[in-house]
C-alpha cells in the first residue's frame, strides 16, 4: 500500500475547503443521499425486496377469501338489492394501510443495525443535520410503501378484469395516486414510532415487539377492516381517535364513491399530527444518542 | 448552521493547539460525584494538547478511557465536565463546525456491507456536500491508494478484515480533513496488513502534514508511529511525552543475567543479587526464575563491571543481555502491572457476510 509518494493531496490550507461546506446543497441533499443509500441497500437484498412487495398481495388474497362471505351475509338485507361491490373493495384501503404500517414497524431495524455496525458514527461525525439521517431513512421506507400500495391496487384491478372482482375504483387512476400518496405519507409518519423505540432501546427485538404489538390494535380498532357502521359500539368510539381510521375512510371513499375533500383533508391532518408527535419523540431519542 | 464559517482562528499559528483538552471528565450512568452501581467514571480528569501536524497517540489497555476520549473529541459523546477544543472550537458549543475539520475511523468498522466499496466512499463524499466531480475524482484516487480499485464494485460485505479497515480509513479521508481520528486502526489485523496500514499512515502524515490522533493497545504501534503519546490507565493519563522521553524516563537499560540451572542455582542467585547491589550504577536489582535482572543508566558499562565482580566471586554465568527500555516497561513502571492486550473482534465476519438477503 502507498507505494508511491503521490498519495492523496488535500487542499493546502486544509481548513478552507471543509469550512465552505454547509452553505451549499443543504438539508435536501443530505436527505436524498441518506434515502438513496437505504434504497440501494434494499435493491441489494432481492429476497427482502420480493417479499416486501408480495406481502400486501398475500394479505389481499387471504382476507378476501376468508371474510368475503361473512361480509356479504352481514350486508345482505332481504328485500334490497345486494351491494354493487365485493368486500374486497371495502377492504382494499385496509390492506394498503396494513402493509404500510408493517413496513413502518420495521423502519427502526436499519437504525439499530447502523448503530451496531458503527455506520451510524459515519453519519454522526459528518457535519449534517441529525434530522436528515432520520428523515432520509424513513423517506426511503416511504418509497417502499408507495410501491407496495401501487402494486396492491394494480393487482386488485387485474383481479377485477381476470376474475370478475367487483371494485368500483370510482376516482380512477388519479384517485389511486391519491391513495398511494396518503398511505405512504401515513406510513412515513408512523415510522417515527419504530425509529424512536430503536433509538431508545438500540435493540431489534424490542423494536419489533413494541411496533407489532401496537400495529394490530391500531388496525382492528379502526375503520380499516370494516366500515364504521358495522363496528361494535366501543370500537366505533375508539376508532374516532385512531388516525388509521381517517386514512382508511378517505381511501375507501375514493374507491367506492368519489372525491371527498373533507375526508382527504382530515386524513392529511391526521398524518401531520402523527408525524409531529412521533418525530419529536424520535429526534429527542436521536439527541440522547450523543449524550 | 452559520452560512459562511470563517476559518477557525489559530490553525496556522503553531502556538494554538489543534486539540486542547483541560479537566476532561466523562461519567456514564450518572453525574460527576455520583457513585454506586452502573456509574462508570470512564475518563477521570485528563489534560493534554496536540499541536497542528502532530502524530499523537493514546496508549492503554481496554477500558482505560481511550475510546471515550476519542468519541468526545469527534462530537459523538458529550463530556461530563471539562473544556474540549478542536481546531480552536468548543466541541459542545460548535459541534457542526468541529465536524467539518475531522475525519474519523472508529473501532467498529463503519462500512456498509451492502454497498460496494466505491459506493461507500461516494456516499460519504456527498454527505460532506462535495461537488459530484470532486467526489468522483477523490474516490478513484483513494481506491487506488488503498489498493481497493479491483474490489471497488464488490459489496463491502465480501471484503477481508484488512480491506474493510482500509475502506473505513478511506471514508475518513474523502473530504480531506486536516485532522484524522483513528480508534485502534489495526486491532484484529494480521501483521502484514498492520504494517501496510502503518506505512500508509506515515506517508499521509509526512506528505500532507495532517494531524493524526490515534488510540492503540499495541506498544509497538505507539512506538513506531507516534511523535508524542499519552499512556492511559483507568481514565487517567499516567505518563505523556515522546516515546524516547518516556523510555528515557525509566532512566535505565535492563540487564539480565541468567545462571546455570544446577544444584547450586539458588545459592548462586542469592550471591549474584547481593553482588549486584554493590555495583555503582545499578538502580535496582531483582531475582527472577532464571537469574537476576537489574536496571542501570549505562547498561553496557555497568554490565562489564557486574561481570568482572561475578568472575572474581566465582559465580558461574550462563547468559547475559542488555536491552534498552521499552514502552512495556514504561507502562509497568507507571501502573505497577503489565499491559494485557485483548483481541476481541474477529478480523472478518466470515463466509456468510456476503450472503445476506
Amino acid at each position: 500500500m502507498a507505494a508511491t509518494e503521490s498519495v492523496y493531496r488535500p487542499a493546502a490550507p486544509t481548513i478552507s475547503a471543509p469550512a465552505a461546506l454547509g452553505s451549499a446543497g443543504g438539508i435536501a441533499t443530505e436527505i436524498l443521499w441518506v434515502a438513496y443509500r437505504s434504497l440501494r441497500k434494499l435493491s441489494r437484498s432481492p429476497f427482502l425486496l420480493f417479499f416486501t412487495l408480495m406481502m400486501p398481495i398475500i394479505w389481499l388474497g387471504m382476507f378476501s377469501q376468508t371474510f368475503g362471505t361473512v361480509f356479504e351475509r352481514a350486508t345482505n338485507v332481504p328485500g334490497q338489492a345486494p351491494l354493487p361491490y365485493d368486500y374486497i373493495a371495502v377492504l382494499l384501503p385496509g390492506i394498503a394501510v396494513m402493509s404500510a404500517i408493517q413496513s413502518a414497524a420495521q423502519s427502526g431495524f436499519s437504525m439499530v443495525s447502523d448503530i451496531e455496525t458503527g455506520f451510524m458514527d459515519k453519519f454522526l461525525v459528518a457535519p449534517i443535520s441529525r434530522a436528515s439521517v432520520l428523515v432520509g431513512k424513513t423517506l426511503a421506507d416511504g418509497v417502499r410503501m408507495a410501491a407496495q400500495t401501487a402494486i396492491v391496487l394494480a393487482i386488485a384491478e387485474i383481479f377485477c378484469v381476470a376474475f370478475g372482482w367487483k371494485i368500483p375504483f370510482a376516482t380512477g387512476v388519479a384517485g389511486c395516486a391519491m391513495i398511494v400518496l396518503l398511505v405512504a405519507a401515513f406510513g412515513v409518519a408512523f415510522a417515527g414510532l419504530s425509529n424512536s423505540v430503536a433509538l431508545f432501546t438500540k435493540r431489534t427485538e424490542t423494536t419489533m415487539m413494541v411496533s407489532f404489538t401496537l400495529t394490530f390494535p391500531l388496525l382492528f380498532l379502526s375503520t380499516a377492516m370494516l366500515p364504521y357502521d358495522l363496528l361494535p359500539g366501543w370500537v366505533q368510539a375508539f376508532s374516532k381517535f385512531n388516525p388509521v381510521s381517517y386514512i382508511a375512510t378517505a381511501a375507501r371513499t375514493l374507491i367506492l364513491t368519489g372525491w371527498n375533500w373533507t375526508e382527504i383533508g382530515q386524513a392529511f391532518l391526521a398524518v401531520v399530527i402523527v408525524a409531529v408527535l412521533l418525530y419529536s419523540l424520535a429526534v429527542f431519542a436521536f439527541r440522547r444518542q450523543t449524550a | 448552521m452559520s452560512a459562511a464559517l470563517a476559518a477557525p482562528r489559530g490553525i496556522d499559528t503553531p502556538t494554538e493547539p489543534m486539540i486542547d483538552v483541560a479537566g476532561l471528565v466523562k461519567v456514564y450512568g450518572g453525574n460527576e460525584g455520583d457513585t454506586g452501581e452502573g456509574v462508570v467514571r470512564a475518563v477521570n480528569g485528563i489534560d493534554f494538547h496536540v499541536d497542528p501536524g502532530e502524530f499523537f497517540g493514546f496508549l492503554g489497555p481496554n477500558g482505560s478511557g481511550k475510546t471515550t476520549t476519542i468519541k468526545i473529541l469527534t462530537t459523538l459523546l458529550r463530556p461530563t465536565r471539562g473544556a474540549v477544543k478542536v481546531g480552536g472550537l468548543d466541541v459542545v458549543e460548535r459541534p457542526q463546525d468541529v465536524r467539518k475539520l475531522l475525519g474519523y475511523a472508529g473501532q467498529s468498522i463503519g462500512v456498509d456491507g451492502d454497498l460496494t466499496g466505491r459506493e461507500n466512499l461516494r456516499l460519504i463524499g456527498h454527505l460532506y456536500h462535495l461537488p459530484g466531480s470532486v467526489v468522483r475524482d477523490r474516490v478513484e484516487e483513494l481506491l487506488d491508494v488503498l489498493q481497493l480499485t479491483e474490489a471497488a464494485d464488490r459489496p463491502a460485505g465480501t471484503y477481508s478484515g484488512g480491506m474493510r479497515r482500509r475502506l473505513d480509513l478511506g471514508s475518513g479521508l474523502v473530504h480531506h480533513p486536516p485532522l484524522l481520528f483513528l480508534d485502534e486502526p489495526t486491532t484484529g489485523l494480521d501483521p502484514q496488513t498492520r504494517n501496510a496500514v502503518w506505512e500508509y499512515l506515515r506517508t499521509l502524515h509526512r506528505t500532507e502534514r495532517m494531524t493524526i490522533f490515534l488510540t492503540t493497545q499495541y506498544m509497538e504501534e505507539a512506538d513506531q508511529l507516534c511523535q508524542r503519546l499519552a499512556i492511559m490507565d483507568h481514565g487517567r493519563i499516567v505518563a505523556a511525552g515522546t516515546p524516547h522521553e518516556l523510555k528515557a524516563g525509566i532512566g535505565a537499560d535492563l540487564i539480565t543475567i541468567r545462571l546455570p540451572q544446577d544444584g547450586s542455582f539458588e545459592a548462586n542467585r542469592a550471591r549474584a543479587l547481593a553482588l549486584a547491589h554493590t555495583v555503582p550504577g545499578v538502580a535496582g536489582a531483582v531475582e527472577f526464575e532464571q537469574g537476576v535482572t537489574m536496571r542501570a543508566v549505562h547498561g553496557g558499562a555497568t554490565l562489564v563491571e557486574v561481570l568482572r565482580r561475578l568472575e572474581a566471586e566465582k559465580v558461574p554465568v550462563n547468559e547475559v543481555a542488555v536491552s534498552p527500555p521499552t514502552l512495556d516497561q514504561v507502562f509497568l513502571q507507571h501502573t505497577g502491572r503489565e499491559m494485557q492486550v485483548e483481541e476481541v473482534r474477529p478480523a472478518s465476519r466470515g463466509p456468510w457476510a456476503a450472503r445476506r438477503n
